[in-house]
């Protein structure tokens, strides 16, 4: 909970605002003169002072802005008649009023006893409604403001410090990518010194005594240096061996600072990454104001009503301490006041009626806000009447969203959200829901603006809870990324509720629909409604679960990449005709993804897919596929093909290749033959058994140059041979021989 | 003195190619030309719209303007992207050659012309929404 402390804090940086308008208002008044503007200025600062003030139990400020108050309305109502005398008693009060906040700055209290004779003036003012002449002291300067530790900055300023860490994010992410390459670099060169070394060290083993020549001169001065009986005689062949050895070993060194390098550089990566979380958190948290003040706004509201109708009614806030986004804040007060208003007309009985229910005269009302991870929830709470289900059952058929057989086996929790479609209460029914209807559609449409999701559960005659779930902040968001036709899109975490996977539920693709939890949850495919699949039926995939305020959703995709925070842009005036995306990011691989609305994607009446199949192939020309245990072969192919703008999958053996090829479409297979785990032979034999892959064309790229290597690859299924080092034109031709390069 | 007349009565253009035929756009709209690395189809989008190309942090969308005047297309490689500001907004052509300059007296009717802001709101993705069957 919020300590008193920090609700102080609060309030002192709100007084400084209203006190200031205050003295702006009292100097325009003596300046211009009375204009009905200034005084209504005036009014609402007094207004909203008094609230703060009485909520942080500040009394003698509140009863000061208080009286001010029904002085200022006095006069807009036209009971007291404004007059020029007034403006010393008021700059008197609001003297009074900045004495007392800058005493609860340094003391967090109100020392000063409150001068009763400004009260009595006040309220002889108000009495007999007219100006007064007898003046106490005449101030003409104003108490100097506490100073609060805190500045003011444009919200846009956080919000371009935002936008830049986006950027800094995407940075990150591209060198968590390139750290990861790194690490593999480092992994080839280690695995080829190991082999270097053992061959050297087997191979001086084997030949160390053999002399090669005799005859050979010495050269190096280390051995001539000394005479025959001291050393034995080494040739140059002896000596070349050994400084391979050496050299060698130099190297294995090296590679090895290399790895510790590229560990410190991960665990500094690492905390790099924490500080940028912890940097973009509190960003964001600065830029998000708490939700107390709004509550209590809503909470006196409430109470105003509670009057009017004559009900009983008390109001409990719990969570005010929670801070929400600007565009939340200002957003939420609508849906949340209309629910409010909902719960007092229509759910709170009378006390007549609750006392004979048996419940307590008074009724209650609880407005719970909580954190829950990346969201709020907010909970409103009444304990009257509740919702009738049988009636919006009846309801509902009439309105025809629900057929008379069906009736019956409909869930509770189905019938509760029917009462967020538009229109689907009137006038007519006015018991059947707590209001007139008309609105709760409303409710439902604002929060979705802010990616929220609205629920409702009620227990008759005990009573009615509102959930309400909003991402606490617009500015980044929560996505899970998936994959589908070599596309990468996105879709907001904060409606769904889980993922399960397609192998569970056989019947989906017959009955486009699961039953997961004793609910019947319609499902739809993506790769249907986003491009037309011909005929291309999914083994794996996964259904990820929307709660659409109640409603259970299903989406079919293809495979999930994971979980990512980002901010997403929207797709401009051109594409904004698009509106089955809410906007788009970019990876830190420079992968375009898409942002998919949830929402549209259910509408039922909603077609997307565009007349012709994607050619998703223009993202590239074609795909090659290389096996090669050696890295820099690897690597340079690799970047040679690209260069042509073709998209590159490499392999470190054969059945790593076997693997890849089952999850990627490929065009052409460039092969090693010499490798470890799998070689080129058996690779090659094993494609060409697989009936999904014998017409890939598959070319043998090895040192071996002899005919005999060359025919048995040929009889293995290979279509071309080239023998290594390889130049582009070689590659150019065989590209083009195989039609990978048009 | 002379000179600043002259300036005053040419336009310049940017000429970009499509297939067999040339268009031009007003010089002062082109913020860039590109070489197409990497497009990302949108799914959903009409025929012409080829993709988008993220450039710096943003996209642009990349227009096939064979696609919108049945133009046929022989050759497909060495595509560039003409990328125009329109309002604010970037949209991209695609060009079968690398696009150029020409300056032409003001008072010569240039063919193939294009007005950047009539073919953006004539190109501009309209929402799916299949409404009008509904109304029929």
């Amino acid at each position: 909970m919020i300590t008193q402390n920090e609700l102080i804090k609060y309030f002192l940086s709100e007084a400084e605002d209203h006190i200031n308008t205050l003295i702006e208002g009292i100097e325009d008044l003596e300046t211009k003169g009375y204009t009905r503007e200034t005084l209504e200025s005036l009014f609402r600062a007094t207004h909203t002072l008094k609230g703060s003030a009485s909520i942080v139990k500040l009394d003698k400020i509140s009863l000061l802005s208080h009286k001010l108050e029904d002085l200022f309305e006095a006069i807009l109502n036209g009971e007291i008649k404004y007059d020029n005398s007034l403006n010393r008693v008021i700059k008197n009060v609001i003297n009074l009023i900045s004495l007392y906040i800058n005493e609860v700055s340094t003391n967090e209290a109100e020392k000063t006893e409150l001068n009763q004779d400004i009260i009595n003036l006040l309220d002889n003012i108000l009495e007999k409604k007219e100006a007064v002449i007898e003046q106490p002291e005449v101030v003409t300067t104003f108490e100097a403001l506490p100073i609060v530790n805190t500045v003011r900055v444009d919200i846009r300023a956080i919000d371009n410090i935002l936008t830049l860490l986006g950027e800094i994010l995407v940075q990150k992410n591209a060198i968590t990518d390139k750290e990861k390459e790194l690490e593999e670099i480092i992994e080839g060169i280690s695995h080829s010194s190991k082999r270097l070394i053992n061959e050297i060290n087997a191979f001086s083993d084997r030949y160390w005594l053999v002399t090669q020549d005799k005859q050979q001169k010495i050269t190096d001065s280390f051995f001539t240096d000394f005479s025959d009986l001291e050393f034995d005689r080494y040739d140059e062949y002896h000596i070349f061996l050994r400084k391979i050895q050496e050299i060698t070993n130099d190297i294995a060194e090296a590679i090895n600072s290399l790895f510790s390098y590229s560990e410190h550089l991960s665990s500094n990566l690492k905390s790099f990454s924490r500080e940028i979380g912890y940097l973009k958190d509190n960003l964001i948290e600065m830029r998000m104001i708490p939700i107390s003040r709004l509550l209590h706004r809503l909470s006196e509201s409430a109470k105003d009503i509670a009057k009017d109708t004559g009900k009983k009614v008390q109001i409990e806030i719990k969570g005010s301490e929670i801070k929400v986004d600007r565009p939340i804040y200002d957003a939420i007060y609508e849906p949340l006041f209309h629910i409010l208003r909902n719960a007092l007309n229509h759910g709170i009985e009378s006390p007549e009626e609750r006392i004979r229910k048996g419940k307590s005269e008074t009724g209650s009302i609880t407005i719970e806000v909580k954190k829950e991870g990346k969201n709020i929830v907010i909970n409103i709470k009444d304990d009257g009447r509740g919702i009738n289900l049988p009636k919006v059952k009846e309801r509902a058929i009439q309105k025809g969203l629900l057929t008379a057989d069906k009736a019956p086996f409909v869930s509770n929790e189905e019938l509760f959200s029917f009462i967020f479609m538009p229109g689907f209460s009137t006038e007519d029914n006015v018991d059947l829901l707590k209001g007139r209807g008309v609105g709760l559609d409303i409710v439902k449409t604002e929060i979705s603006k802010l990616k929220g999701t609205v629920e409702v559960f009620s227990e008759i005659d005990k009573g009615t809870i509102f959930t309400i779930k909003i991402p606490q902040s617009l500015s980044i968001s929560n996505l899970i990324i998936f994959k589908a036709y070599e596309l990468e899109f996105a879709i907001p975490l904060s409606y769904i509720e889980e993922v399960l996977t397609i192998e569970d539920f056989p019947e989906i693709k017959r009955e486009r629909k699961i039953t997961h939890k004793d609910r019947n949850i319609p499902v739809k495919f993506f790769h249907e409604l986003f491009f037309s699949s011909n005929g291309k039926s999914l083994e794996k995939g996964y259904i990820i679960v929307f709660n659409f305020s109640g409603m259970r959703k299903g989406l079919v995709v293809e495979e999930i990449l994971g979980y990512e925070e980002a901010t997403i842009h929207p797709l401009g005036k051109f594409l904004a005709g698009l509106t089955q995306y809410l906007g788009y990011f970019i990876s830190g691989k420079g992968t375009l993804r898409y942002v998919v609305d949830p929402l549209r994607i259910f509408e039922e009446e909603f077609l997307f897919i565009s007349p012709e199949v994607i050619q998703v192939s223009t993202v590239s020309a074609g795909k090659v596929l290389i096996v090669d245990d050696s890295i820099s072969v690897r690597k340079s192919l690799q970047s040679l093909l690209e260069s042509k703008n073709l998209k590159v999958y490499a392999a470190k053996d054969g059945l790593e290749a076997l693997n890849l090829l089952e999850e990627k479409n490929v065009d052409l297979i460039i092969t090693d033959l010499e490798m470890p785990v799998m070689h080129g032979y058996e690779f090659i034999t094993r494609v060409r058994k697989d009936p999904k892959f014998n017409d890939i064309p598959i070319v043998v790229l090895t040192s071996r140059g002899t005919k005999r290597h060359e025919q048995k690859a040929i009889d293995a299924g290979a279509d071309g041979y080239i023998i290594k080092p390889f130049d582009e034109v070689t590659i150019s031709e065989i590209l083009s021989k195989f039609e990978i390069i048009k | 003195m002379s000179e600043e007349i002259k300036q005053e009565s040419e336009r310049s253009y940017c000429v970009f190619g499509v297939g067999e035929r040339e268009f031009l756009v007003p010089k002062e709209t082109v913020i860039q030309i590109l070489d197409i690395t990497k497009i990302f189809p949108i799914p959903g989008s009409p025929d012409y719209v080829v993709g988008a190309l993220p450039v710096r942090g943003k996209i642009v969308p990349a227009i096939d303007l064979a696609k919108v005047y049945n133009i046929e297309r022989i050759n497909y490689s060495n595509n560039k992207l003409l990328v125009i500001d329109i309002d604010g907004e970037q949209v991209g052509f695609l060009s079968d050659i690398t696009p150029f300059f020409v300056s032409f007296d003001a008072d010569i009717v240039v063919e193939d012309y294009i007005d950047p802001k009539k073919l953006f709101e004539e190109l501009k993705v309209t929402s799916q929404k299949n409404t009008s069957n509904k109304r029929e």
